[in-house]
C-alpha cells in the first residue's frame, strides 16, 4: 500500500513586526509516519506547525493537503479539515473538567443538550491509553503540568487526525509518561495517521521519528530518513547548529569540597515532602531525579522559602534559618531559578532592564531614588556575561527567544553572593546551544566561586552529565543516593522506578 | 454483597467531606446565620405575608446578580446593568396606555427587543471590539440612562392593569380566581426567579453554557479551541438582558411606573453580591445559582443592620464593610481548605 503524501508545504513565508519568523520553510508528511521537525529555538519550527494548523496565516507560500491547495484563516478551518495540533503552550481551559477539556470545541449534542456521556466515554478512551491513572472528571487546573499535557495530547486526539502536530509534547513528562505517549504514538502510525513531532531532545527523536527535517534561522537546513541514512545523532545536531559541536564534555569535573553550606533536616510539607533531608556541600552539584511529580518542584519552591507552613531544620554554613519565606531564602543568599519562568520567574511585559535589577529593589538598602545610570551599566554587564542577545536593555522579555528569557531569570541573580543556586528545570524548551551556554556557565560559576547548586531536570541526561551526587525522589521521599560513576541513565531509572 | 455497600457508604461520606470543604459550603453557612438573626430580629419572620414580603424585596438584586454573574464567569463585567433596568422600567411605561389592555403585550415586545439592543451593544464592545469590559459598559451605561432620561425625565409613566400580576395578581381585577389564589401562596416574583433558574438550568447543558465558562476561564484557549469567543461573549450579554428584562416586569407590576434613576444603586450591589456568591471576577469561576446565594446574604445584611436600628449613615458603613468580612469569610475558609487537601493530595 505504502504512504500517501498527506501534507506539502513548500516556500513558506512569515515575519512579525520586523522580525523574520520563516524565511522559506518546506515540509512533507506522509501518512502512517512520525515526521520529527528539530531547530533550535527561533528557527521557525513552532511558526511552521502554527501555519500549518491554522492559527498563523502565511504571508507567502502555499500549503497542499491531500493534493489540494488550503489556506486556513483559524484553528477552526484546519481541525475541520483533519488537522490538529498538540500547543506548546497549553491551550487547556483551566476551570473545565479533564473530559470537558478533550471535547472542548467539538462536543456532540444529544437533541437540545450536550450528550455528557459520550464525551466522557471518547476522553476515558484515549486518558486509559495514555495515563490510566487520571481521573477524567478532575478539573484542569488541579493537575501537574505532566497531566496537563497529556490531557492537551488526548484533546488533539479526541479530533481523530489526519495530521496530528506534536509541539514539544514532552517537555512537562516523566520518562514513563513520554514511554506511554511514544507507544500510542507508534499506534496512530499504524492507523495511518501523519505525525508531526518536536522535542529538544535528541534521543527522543531518534527513537521514535522515521524522519527528520531540520530548520535554521527560518530556512530548512536538512532532512534526514533514518531508514535509508540510518541515525546519526552528530549529524543532526550538525544540522541544528550549523557547526560540529565538540565531543562531550568529560563528566570528571566536580569542584565539591567537604565543607557543609546548606544543611536540611527532617523537611516535612503537607504529605507533599516527607523526611526530606539534603546536606549540600560548598562548590557541589546536587541534582535531583526522579519520576516526573514525585515532590521534586516542591522541594525547590519549599527551599526557596516559598511555603509558609513548612517544617524544617535548616543551617546554613552552620547558622540556623528560617524558609517560611522566599524573603529569608533570599537574605542567606539562596536563590531560585524557577522551572516555568513565564509563570514564575520574569515579569514578562517588562524590559529586560527592569527584570534583572528586580531583586535589588526590594532587599538592598536602597536610596529613594534609583541609581539608573550605575544599574543600568551592572544590568549590561550582565548581559554581556550571560551573552544575552537583545537589541536594548528596554525590550520587553517576552520578545527574547526562551533560551535567552531563562538566562535572565539567572542573571537577576548575578550580582548577589549565590550560597546556593536552586535551578527547577533550568534547560526546559530551551535549544540545545542555550542549554549547553547555560550549563557551562553554571558549572564556571561553580569551579571558580565554590558555589553550591541543587539541580533539578526532567531530562535525565543533565542530570548525568552535570552531577556530583543525585538524590532519587519518590512520593515526596527521597529514596535513593547515587553518587560519581553510580549514575547513569540504569540507576536512575532503576531507583525512580524502585526496582531496587 | 457487602462490599459494594461498603463502597457506597464510603463514596458518600467522602461526598460529604468533598461538599464541606468547599467554600459553596461556607457561603450556605453564613446566609443559615443570617436567615437566624433576620428569624430573630423580625417576629413574623414565618408568616407566608413578611416572606412575601420579603421575596418581593430581594427579588429585583437576585435576578440581576444571576444575569451578572453569567457575564462574569465569561470573562466580561456589567456596570450598565442598573441603567438598563431604569431604561427597560421607562420603555414599558412609555409604551403602555393605560385605557387599552394590548398596549401591555406590544410593551413587551419593546422592552425585550431593546434588552436585545443593548446586549448587542454591549457584546460588540467587549466582544468584537475587545475594550475591556468596564470601559465599554461604564460608557453604556451613560447611554442607556440618557435614553432613559430622554423618555422618562422624572418618575412616572402609565401602565395596563394586567401588569401587576407580575407583582400582585391578586390585585388585579378579572383574573381568574385560582391565579389569585395561587398568586397569594407563590408570589410571582419567586416565579420569576424560577423562571432564571429554569433559563440558566437548560443553557447550562448546551454548547453556549459551557463556552461561557471556557471563554471565561481562558480566552484564547477556547480561540484555539475552535471556539467563537466574541459570540459567546455576546450570548452571555443576553442572557445578562434577559434577566434584567425579567426584573423590570417586576419592577414596573410593582410599581406601576418608570424611573430613569431606580437601577442605579443596583450595579454595584449585583457586582458585590456575585462575589459573595462565588464567582470569580476573573471569569470561569462559579455557579449561576449559587449567585442567589450571595444576593440573599446581601439582602439580609441590609435587613439586618436595618432591624439594629441604628442612623442611617452607619447603615450604609456597615453594609459595606460586611460584604468585604462575607468575601474575606469565604476566602480564607478555601485557602484553609486548599492547603489541608494539598496535605493529602499525596498520600
Amino acid at each position: 500500500m505504502g504512504t500517501v503524501k498527506v501534507l506539502e508545504a513548500t516556500g513558506i513565508k512569515k515575519h512579525f513586526g520586523g522580525v523574520v519568523a520563516l524565511a522559506n520553510g518546506n515540509l512533507i508528511c506522509h501518512s502512517g509516519r512520525i515526521t520529527g521537525l528539530l531547530g533550535a529555538n527561533g528557527s521557525g519550527k513552532s511558526t511552521m506547525s502554527k501555519i500549518i494548523a491554522g492559527v498563523y496565516s502565511a504571508d507567502a507560500g502555499e500549503i497542499k493537503l491531500s493534493n489540494k491547495l488550503v489556506r486556513y484563516r483559524n484553528p477552526n478551518e484546519a481541525r475541520k479539515d483533519g488537522i490538529a495540533m498538540v500547543f506548546q503552550n497549553l491551550s487547556l481551559v483551566a476551570d473545565l473538567t479533564v473530559w470537558q477539556n478533550v471535547v472542548l470545541g467539538a462536543e456532540e449534542k444529544k437533541r437540545l443538550f450536550l450528550n455528557d456521556t459520550a464525551a466522557k466515554d471518547i476522553a476515558r478512551e484515549i486518558i486509559d491509553q495514555l495515563l490510566p491513572d487520571l481521573d477524567i472528571q478532575k478539573v484542569v487546573h488541579e493537575l501537574n503540568p505532566g497531566e496537563m499535557q497529556i490531557v492537551e495530547i488526548a484533546k488533539a486526539i479526541s479530533a481523530k487526525p489526519k495530521l496530528l502536530i506534536l509541539d514539544e509534547p514532552t517537555a512537562a513528562l516523566g520518562q514513563a509518561q513520554v514511554r506511554s505517549l511514544f507507544r500510542y504514538m507508534k499506534t496512530l502510525a499504524e492507523r495511518g495517521v501523519a505525525i508531526v513531532f518536536t522535542s529538544h531532545r535528541l534521543w527522543e527523536v531518534m527513537e521514535i521519528c522515521d524522519y527528520v527535517t531540520i530548520f535554521r534561522n527560518g530556512e530548512n537546513a536538512g532532512s534526514i530518513d533514518f531508514s535509508r541514512d540510518g541515525k546519526d545523532p552528530e549529524k543532526i545536531v550538525d544540522y541544528i547548529t550549523g557547526e560540529m559541536l565538540k565531543a562531550k564534555v568529560k563528566k570528571k569535573r566536580s569542584a565539591a569540597t567537604s565543607e557543609v553550606v546548606l544543611s536540611v533536616t527532617d523537611l516535612n510539607y503537607g504529605g507533599v515532602l516527607k523526611d526530606v533531608a539534603i546536606e549540600l556541600k560548598k562548590g557541589e552539584i546536587l541534582g535531583i531525579g526522579g519520576l516526573a511529580g514525585q515532590g521534586q518542584h516542591e522541594l525547590m519552591l519549599a527551599l526557596a522559602g516559598n511555603y509558609a507552613g513548612i517544617d524544617c531544620h535548616a543551617e546554613i554554613n552552620g547558622k540556623r534559618i528560617r524558609l517560611n519565606r522566599p524573603a529569608n531564602a533570599i537574605r542567606n543568599s539562596i536563590l531560585l531559578v524557577p522551572g516555568d519562568r513565564q509563570l514564575e520567574g520574569l515579569f514578562l511585559k517588562h524590559s529586560l532592564f527592569t527584570n534583572i535589577i528586580f531583586p535589588k529593589l526590594g532587599l538592598r538598602r536602597q536610596p529613594l531614588f534609583t541609581p539608573r545610570r550605575k544599574y543600568r551599566s551592572e544590568c549590561e554587564q550582565v548581559v554581556d556575561v550571560l551573552s544575552i542577545v537583545a537589541h536594548s536593555l528596554d525590550m520587553p522579555v517576552s520578545e527574547l527567544s526562551g533560551g535567552n528569557q531563562q538566562k535572565v531569570v539567572v542573571g537577576k541573580w548575578l550580582s548577589f553572593d549565590t550560597n546556593v543556586l536552586l535551578l527547577a528545570d533550568p534547560a526546559k524548551g530551551v535549544d540545545v546551544g542555550a542549554k549547553r551556554d547555560l550549563y557551562e556557565y553554571i558549572v564556571n560559576q561553580v569551579q571558580e566561586k565554590k558555589m553550591s547548586v541543587i539541580l533539578y531536570a526532567s531530562d535525565n541526561e543533565e542530570l548525568i552529565e552535570y552531577c556530583d551526587r543525585l538524590m532519587i525522589m519518590y512520593e515526596g521521599q527521597i529514596v535513593a543516593i547515587l553518587e560519581g560513576d553510580e549514575i547513569n541513565d540504569d540507576t536512575i531509572v532503576a531507583a525512580s522506578l524502585r526496582v531496587r | 454483597m457487602d462490599r459494594v455497600s461498603g463502597k457506597a457508604v464510603a463514596a458518600n461520606s467522602s461526598a460529604l467531606k468533598r461538599f464541606v470543604s468547599k467554600p459553596d459550603f461556607s457561603r450556605l453557612l453564613i446566609l443559615a446565620v443570617m436567615l437566624a438573626i433576620t428569624a430573630v430580629l423580625q417576629q413574623n419572620f414565618f408568616e407566608i405575608k413578611a416572606i412575601v414580603r420579603n421575596v418581593n424585596a430581594f427579588t429585583p438584586l437576585i435576578l440581576l446578580t444571576m444575569g451578572q454573574a453569567v457575564v462574569i464567569i465569561s470573562g466580561g463585567l456589567d456596570l450598565s446593568v442598573g441603567t438598563a433596568l431604569s431604561l427597560l422600567t421607562c420603555v414599558l411605561t412609555t409604551v403602555m396606555k393605560k385605557a387599552d389592555p394590548v398596549t401591555g403585550a406590544y410593551a413587551l415586545a419593546a422592552a425585550f427587543a431593546v434588552a436585545m439592543l443593548i446586549a448587542v451593544i454591549n457584546g460588540i464592545g467587549i466582544g468584537y471590539l475587545r475594550i475591556p469590559p468596564v470601559i465599554v459598559t461604564f460608557a453604556t451605561s451613560f447611554m442607556w440612562l440618557g435614553i432613559a432620561l430622554f423618555l422618562r425625565p422624572t418618575p412616572g409613566g402609565e401602565t395596563v392593569d394586567w401588569f401587576r400580576a407580575f407583582y400582585n395578581p391578586g390585585s388585579v381585577e378579572g383574573m381568574p380566581a385560582f391565579v389569585k389564589a395561587l398568586g397569594a401562596v407563590i408570589p410571582p416574583a419567586l416565579i420569576l426567579v424560577l423562571i432564571g433558574y429554569a433559563l440558566w438550568f437548560v443553557i447550562r447543558r448546551t454548547r453556549t453554557g459551557r463556552y461561557i465558562y471556557a471563554v471565561g476561564s481562558n480566552n484564547e484557549s477556547a480561540y484555539e479551541s475552535g471556539i467563537n469567543t466574541a459570540w459567546v461573549q455576546m450570548r452571555a450579554c443576553m442572557i445578562n438582558s434577559v434577566f434584567i428584562f425579567l426584573a423590570a416586569l417586576f419592577f414596573v407590576g410593582q410599581n406601576q411606573s418608570g424611573d430613569a434613576r431606580m437601577g442605579d444603586p443596583l450595579t454595584l450591589r449585583a457586582i458585590a453580591a456575585a462575589v459573595v456568591g462565588g464567582i470569580a471576577l476573573t471569569g470561569g469561576r462559579g455557579s449561576v445559582y449559587f449567585a442567589l446565594v450571595g444576593a440573599l446574604i446581601l439582602s439580609f445584611v441590609s435587613k439586618i443592620i436595618f432591624f439594629a436600628n441604628i442612623a442611617n449613615a452607619y447603615q450604609t458603613f456597615f453594609n459595606g464593610v460586611i460584604v468585604i468580612v462575607a468575601i474575606a469569610g469565604s476566602h480564607g475558609y478555601t485557602l484553609y481548605t486548599r492547603r489541608t487537601k494539598e496535605a493529602s493530595k499525596l498520600t
